[in-house]
């Protein structure tokens, strides 16, 4: 979706430090350019294809279908991706871009991992430095992802300030990316930021909903009536959005974080219930959980890619207008949503994505047959196997955990005593 | 001419460089933050840059960012924070307060009544690093109208064609950001061009009517030393904050002391 200068109404913009000016006019030139370019465009769609099997496919969902009684349900599955999630449609692109640019070196914000993984693998694919930025909080929860990253030769800085999640994550690479501007590309994995990220970012994930456009009509012979999302930044709800937003008989259903409650601290809703109010910070003009005095406040979720403060300026601009709703979804409803799908589907969802599975879930069983939707099914759901465990209590998971690290602790010995000999 | 251009430009005819230090309002506690800006304005300090914390402050080193952290697990009031200034810039008519902060809590509490409460309180000075000129419409509109001055950031790595432009435009005095990076001793060890420093502070001089003010990483008595004759007052933000976290208001001083009275 075309910006006016930057702006989507009453949001977006360029709010940032005039250190960053220069390298936000060349990514700004870079991208309208690039965009423009039919051999930039092929070399990303070549590039989609072969390293992350796009097109992913759209699935029927015959027994949940059947399960709820009403809506044809449909997924789009961005959990196929390499990877796990979507977020490799965004960073393949703007990795192409850094190559453009000549930079040699990346620098990207995380929330659950994915956007940190999906940043780190096309580093190691492209040759560039790579240094990822993530909430002390996150590191934590996810862990696994951490691990890979490490592993794909990118470095990982926790950030322990604040309220170490996304938002403190998105605070410390804006200020690595000031100081390394010259080198540096900063790589924003969501359709926040100053411009032209929102805008470049929900331009690289359109693929999603432009592929649901022909998959529909090829699958059921017309396009869907309803779509759902689950919207953290905001970056997989634009990309199957965006390419519908003229075709006014399709409805769309942004489902945030409901968290554990409505009370401050508990959720990360910015939208749906005014939970949220405008606010300028991190680069642009949008709505966010803060307090009368305009500070950010701490937000809460299971998912931690959900889990931030702020929300796409075009997410917000469109339910303003009253084109998309934005409803949200509890943790634990998440969870059974989740459950749900793993049970009937054979699918594991992402707990981000299964938000939108619980808001979709919600919906179906009073909608008419020949209603069809779709579902964006953004990541897959290894990486939360921790959490989920957890979520349902497993019983034989500590055992596990128990057995594993007596096994590692072993075996680091073992190995000790044969450097040592 | 602004009101702050005039104070400088008058108070420079005795001394080579103005000071400005930095404080964070509400840190440790507002009782305390106040007491500390009492402390350099006996001293002399020529200008306090007062930053009024922000959740989020992205153009911080870990120093100031700390410091706006811990300021805030109270609830401080901009409206407050006004007063408070205010009444630090009626008590030491000698010396200037100036409010830095960062939008947002700006922007909650309404940029034009900031403008007019300022105009008010006697803070001649805005400086708000999130927010360019081009964003600042009205910002600037309403400081036209009460005779504040919007302070614009020009830095190592503007382009001369916008240096150009923001220098003509400058107003009260242009911030000129030393060296790439945040505020104070970076966790971030930026391949920034080592630009040299008075060749381009005599750029920016070349362009702009207005004095010139240079901050960021400054702070050893050398630096401020070679300022002179370059620029019109030095800023001192970080280094003043870790000699203050050391050892106390006695230890800020010293610093103060070595740094400007010669």
């Amino acid at each position: 979706m075309q910006s006016d200068n930057g702006y989507y109404g009453e949001f977006g913009g360029s709010y940032i430090p005039e250190i960053l000016y220069s390298s936000q006019q060349q990514i700004l030139n870079a991208y309208e350019e690039a965009k423009n370019d039919p051999a930039f465009i092929a070399e990303l769609k070549q590039q989609w294809q072969e390293y992350s099997g796009r097109p992913t496919p759209l699935t029927f969902c015959k027994n949940l279908t059947e399960h709820f009684g009403g809506a044809q349900i449909y997924l789009k599955r961005e959990d196929l991706n390499h990877s796990g999630a979507h977020k490799m449609n965004n960073v393949i692109g703007q990795g192409l871009l850094v190559k453009r640019m000549g930079k040699k070196r990346v620098i990207a914000e995380t929330g659950a991992g994915q956007h940190g993984i999906a940043t780190a693998l096309v580093c190691a694919r492209l040759g560039l430095e790579c240094t990822i930025y993530m909430g002390a909080k996150d590191v934590k929860r996810q862990y696994p992802n951490v691990f890979w990253m490490e592993q794909l030769g990118a470095t990982v800085v926790p950030v322990t300030e604040g309220s170490q999640t996304l938002r403190d994550a998105l605070d410390e690479a804006l200020r690595d990316w000031s100081s390394t501007h010259e080198d540096s590309h900063y790589l924003i994995g969501t359709t926040c930021g100053c411009a032209p990220f929102p805008e470049m970012v929900a331009f690289f994930q359109s693929v999603i909903g432009e592929e649901v456009k022909e998959q529909s009509k090829a699958q059921f012979g017309r396009y869907p009536d309803k779509l759902y999302a689950c919207v953290g930044g905001g970056s997989n709800a634009c990309g199957l959005f965006l390419p519908f937003v003229d075709d006014k008989d399709v409805e769309m259903v942004g489902v945030e974080a409901g968290g554990k409650g409505t009370k401050l601290g508990e959720h990360s809703i910015r939208l749906s219930h005014n939970l949220g109010t405008p606010g300028i910070a991190q680069g642009f003009a949008s709505i966010f959980i803060q307090d009368d005095a305009g500070q950010l406040q701490e937000t809460h979720s299971i998912s931690a890619g959900l889990d931030y403060v702020g929300v796409s300026p075009i997410i917000a601009h469109l339910a303003k207008e009253g084109r998309i709703n934005m409803t949200y979804a509890m943790d634990d409803e998440v969870v059974d949503a989740c459950t749900l799908l793993l049970k009937n589907e054979g699918i594991i969802p992402a707990l981000e994505s299964s938000h939108a599975l619980a808001g979709a879930f919600k919906d179906a069983p009073s909608m008419s047959k020949d209603t069809h939707i779709v579902i964006n099914l953004s990541g897959r759901g290894d990486k939360d196997i921790f959490n989920v465990a957890k979520a349902l209590q497993d019983p034989t998971f500590p055992d596990f955990l128990n057995d594993y690290l007596e096994d590692y602790e072993k075996d680091t010995l073992i190995k000790k005593t044969e450097k040592e000999a | 001419m602004s009101q702050l251009a005039n104070y400088i430009n008058a108070k420079r005819e005795s001394k080579p460089i103005l000071s400005m230090t930095h404080v964070v309002y509400g840190y440790p506690t507002v009782e305390e933050s106040l007491t500390w800006m009492g402390t350099l304005l006996e001293n002399g300090a020529d200008f306090i840059e007062v930053q009024f914390p922000f959740s989020d402050p992205v153009a911080d080193g870990p120093t100031i960012v700390a410091a706006c952290h811990k300021a805030l697990e109270q609830t401080l009031s901009v409206e407050q924070c006004l007063k408070d200034i205010g009444q630090l810039a009626k008590n030491y008519p000698e010396s200037r307060l100036v409010l830095m902060s960062y939008l947002n809590p700006m922007y909650r509490y309404g940029l034009d009544k900031l403008v007019e409460r300022c105009a008010e309180e006697g803070i001649l000075g805005l400086i708000l690093p999130d927010l360019p000129y081009e964003q600042a419409g009205g910002l600037r509109a309403a400081c036209d109208k009460h005779g504040i001055d919007p302070v614009w950031l020009v830095t190592p790595v503007t382009p001369k064609d916008r240096m150009a432009f923001l220098a003509s435009n400058a107003q009260g005095f242009l911030y000129c950001v030393a060296r790439s990076g945040v505020t104070g001793n970076s966790n971030h060890e930026g391949e920034g061009a080592q630009t040299e420093l008075q060749h381009y502070l005599a750029s920016i001089k070349s362009d702009s009517s207005a004095p010139l003010g240079v901050g960021f990483g400054l702070r050893r008595r050398e630096q401020i030393k070679e300022l002179e004759g370059h620029a019109d007052i030095a800023i001192l933000g970080s280094a003043l904050l870790d000699a203050y976290n050391q050892g106390g208001q006695e230890t800020g001083i010293a610093l103060f002391k070595e740094l400007f009275s010669h």
